[in-house]
């Protein structure tokens, strides 16, 4: 007989939760896969967001979106590879993890940049069809520019100098929160915590709400909408990459291939939070993260998109601007 | 659209005929053998060593002088794991005059996707790891395999867990993928056979990074046993780590995917050991005659996991093949198909003789088991039939 989950640490809910790990019974599970939901959706969050960003202003859809996510896994890869010798930490693991995440947004801030100065700057003014081919140009060739350099073999995270022994599990009631769960979490909300002051509190946060309500007034009052623009699309791919090596560091592997996975939940997200919404972004990551984990517990894991897919469907049916988006007026 | 229906039903049929009745080469045109597989993706590493000892065993024959004087072409076809593409590897391979064999596909829904393709074009294929067992059972006569059949893999897996491991409670994770599916439906059969019902099914999305939430409903299961089915090793280092994690209580096993010492052992950071993990191939260091194999491998290419021997004696087995049908100086590919079905008893590098039975199978195919010990395999059991 092995001991069950709960050790001897005593359960407030005990009527509600069945005390026999033995059952497959879903009120078991729930609380797990509340923290398995709220991490994934922190990252979909804010992958999200960049792709909300952007269509909020140039009603464009990103599809390198997803790419630069990958870039920012294979920037934090790089960083902890360079920082590290063998599995031993050439500095403070806290600095390293730090130096990981700024580093991943950096280079995908600066790759974001790049691809809106050369392949979507020019297009400016052409039909919405042209920039959307573009997009998905810059998609194809990001993620074959990656293949080319860093390989098919995916990179293997070697994340156990970060964290000590100690450190890396905390059980609590059976509720498993391993040290990074609560590190993307924590990171996450701080991140959108800093956007969310940048977009409602600061100068420059006026005039990215100005721009997206009205790009050719906002440019008649003054603002230089095309270095609004450039801010948007390094904001929005610092937080994809940011993304990107969170998602390294928890599930310890980024191939080249990540991207497309990655930027099809968070555009979902961003389209069932109501697209163009930065915190409707937020709101829809949070919600398909949850929904995915919760899933698992009711069907086959295998289905667990096509239940957060239908969930999707049936949003847009009764609200066809998602969840938090406005009705789009049309300009006259 | 009369006009364009015979049209397009001459052309039809002028195709059939000229594949049907290929003319029979001259070995002087030049003699060339493929190798399909999934060179890219997370498979990339098991596929390139199937590529590598292959290249072994063709600059072995080129070194004794080729085939009747003629050095022998090794065609790479990367198909990244993907169907569509394997099939328009098959057809490239199928068009070139000068190709007489095909190691692979080694993978089960590569392998159905192009059996008619090459089917129709009696191009000989040996795969060294597809083990669905219906692909030698649709009637064709040119594919061939030198590992065991899902139908021997199942029931011996099914044996190991509940004699060796001596499991209750068994889950069953599969990635929903030709082999795996079919891997779960024999073992789930067999472990009912010998008493264990109490499994819990569920599937997984391979390559998807990320297990948590299956985990926690295998958690709550609380099994003995935890049966992993997926295809690439960078899957079980995530999922043997993520059962850690979890504090899941059960003993982890592979499927032969897994038999990877960087992207598995490695890569999940002590996770993996004491996890156990089947293979259709034996530990080749234990193996005299593998010694040379062996040697030129390392040399050139660093280490191997396991799935390159049985690659390295069907390439050898297949250039045997086409260089009896090349006796005469002519050759046609039926006459290699004919070839390897008189192979008897063929003794190479993987310590069992290879003879196939009419359909290609395997003649009496065996199950290995090996253990994490110390972040190495280790060769624990084998089992062959119930």
């Amino acid at each position: 007989m092995r001991p069950g989950p709960f050790g001897l640490v005593p359960r407030p809910a005990a009527i509600l939760i069945p005390s026999r790990p033995d059952s497959m019974d879903v009120l078991y599970q729930l609380p797990q896969q509340l923290v398995n939901g709220l991490t994934l959706g922190g990252v979909y969050a804010l992958i999200a967001i960049g792709y909300t960003m952007v269509y909020g202003i140039l009603f464009m859809l990103n599809f390198a979106h997803g790419e630069i996510y990958m870039i920012g896994g294979f920037a934090g890869w790089w960083v902890l590879h360079l920082l590290s010798s063998g599995n031993r930490l050439l500095m403070n693991a806290a600095l390293v993890i730090a130096l990981m995440i700024i580093g991943a947004m950096a280079v995908s801030g600066l790759v974001g940049v790049l691809s809106e100065r050369f392949a979507y700057r020019p297009l400016r003014r052409a039909p919405r069809m042209n920039v959307l081919l573009s997009a998905l140009g810059v998609s194809i060739f990001l993620q074959n520019l990656v293949l080319h350099f860093q390989g098919a073999k995916p990179r293997f995270f070697h994340v156990s100098a970060l964290i000590p022994q100690d450190l890396r599990v905390i059980e609590v009631g059976g509720v498993v929160f391993s040290f990074m769960r609560g590190l993307v979490i924590t990171v996450c909300f701080l991140l959108m915590g800093i956007l969310t002051y940048v977009v409602k509190r600061t100068k420059m946060g006026k005039a990215m709400r100005a721009t997206a309500q009205d790009i050719e007034a906002a440019n008649f009052m003054g603002i230089d909408t095309d270095r609004i623009i450039v801010f948007v699309f390094l904001i929005g791919s610092a937080l994809g990459g940011a993304a990107g090596t969170l998602v390294g560091m928890l599930f310890t592997q980024v191939d080249y291939y990540v991207g497309f996975q990655a930027g099809i939940k968070g555009f979902t997200a961003a389209v069932l939070g109501g697209i163009g919404n930065i915190f409707g972004a937020m709101l829809g990551g949070l919600i398909l993260g949850l929904l995915e984990a919760l899933a698992t517990s009711f069907f086959p894991s295998a289905y667990k998109d096509v239940v957060a897919f239908t969930v999707l469907i049936v949003v847009l049916v009764f609200k066809p601007s998602g969840l938090m988006g406005e009705r789009i007026r049309e300009k006259v | 659209m009369k006009k364009t229906f015979v049209a397009m039903f001459t052309l039809t049929a002028a195709v059939l005929f000229f594949i049907g009745n290929a003319p029979a080469g001259n070995v002087k045109d030049g003699i060339s053998v493929g190798n399909a597989g999934a060179f890219t993706g997370d498979a990339a590493a098991p596929c390139m060593e199937i590529f590598n000892s292959s290249q072994i065993a063709v600059d072995e024959w080129n070194a004794k002088g080729g085939i009747q004087g003629v050095k022998i072409k090794h065609v790479m076809g990367d198909d990244a794991m993907d169907p569509a593409q394997a099939s328009n590897v098959a057809h490239k391979f199928a068009a070139d005059k000068s190709m007489y064999g095909v190691i692979g596909p080694p993978m089960s829904h590569t392998a159905q996707a192009t059996l008619k393709i090459y089917g129709t074009s009696d191009m000989a294929c040996i795969t060294t790891a597809a083990s669905k067992p219906e692909l030698t059972e649709q009637g064709y006569n040119h594919f061939f395999r030198v590992n065991a059949r899902n139908d021997a893999h199942g029931p011996n897996c099914a044996l190991f867990i509940a004699k060796e491991l001596k499991a209750e409670k068994v889950a069953i994770l599969n990635e929903k993928v030709a082999y795996t599916e079919n891997l779960a439906t024999q073992t789930i059969k067999s472990l009912k056979e010998l008493g264990v019902t109490d499994i819990l099914q569920d599937t997984i999305v391979g390559g998807a990074k990320d297990f948590s939430a299956v985990m926690t409903k295998v958690k709550s299961y609380n099994p003995d046993v935890l049966f992993f089915m997926a295809t690439a090793a960078p899957d079980h280092a995530i999922a043997v780590r993520q059962m850690k994690e979890f504090g899941i209580n059960a003993h982890y096993f592979a499927t032969e995917g897994g038999r990877d010492k960087n992207d598995f052992i490695e890569a999940a950071e002590g996770a993996a050991e004491g996890a156990y993990i089947y293979h259709f191939s034996p530990d080749i260091y234990a193996i005299p005659e593998a010694k040379d194999y062996i040697d030129k491998y390392e040399e050139q290419y660093g280490s191997i996991s396991g799935f390159g021997p049985p690659a390295y004696e069907a390439m050898n087995i297949l250039l045997m093949a086409i260089d009896r049908a090349a006796k005469d100086s002519k050759i046609t590919r039926k006459e290699v198909i004919e070839e390897l079905h008189r192979i008897e008893d063929y003794k190479g590098i993987l310590g069992f003789p290879v003879t196939f039975d009419e359909k290609g199978d395997l003649q009496g195919g065996a199950t290995y088991f090996f253990k994490v010990v110390d972040g190495d395999f280790k060769q624990v059991g084998v089992m062959s039939g119930m």
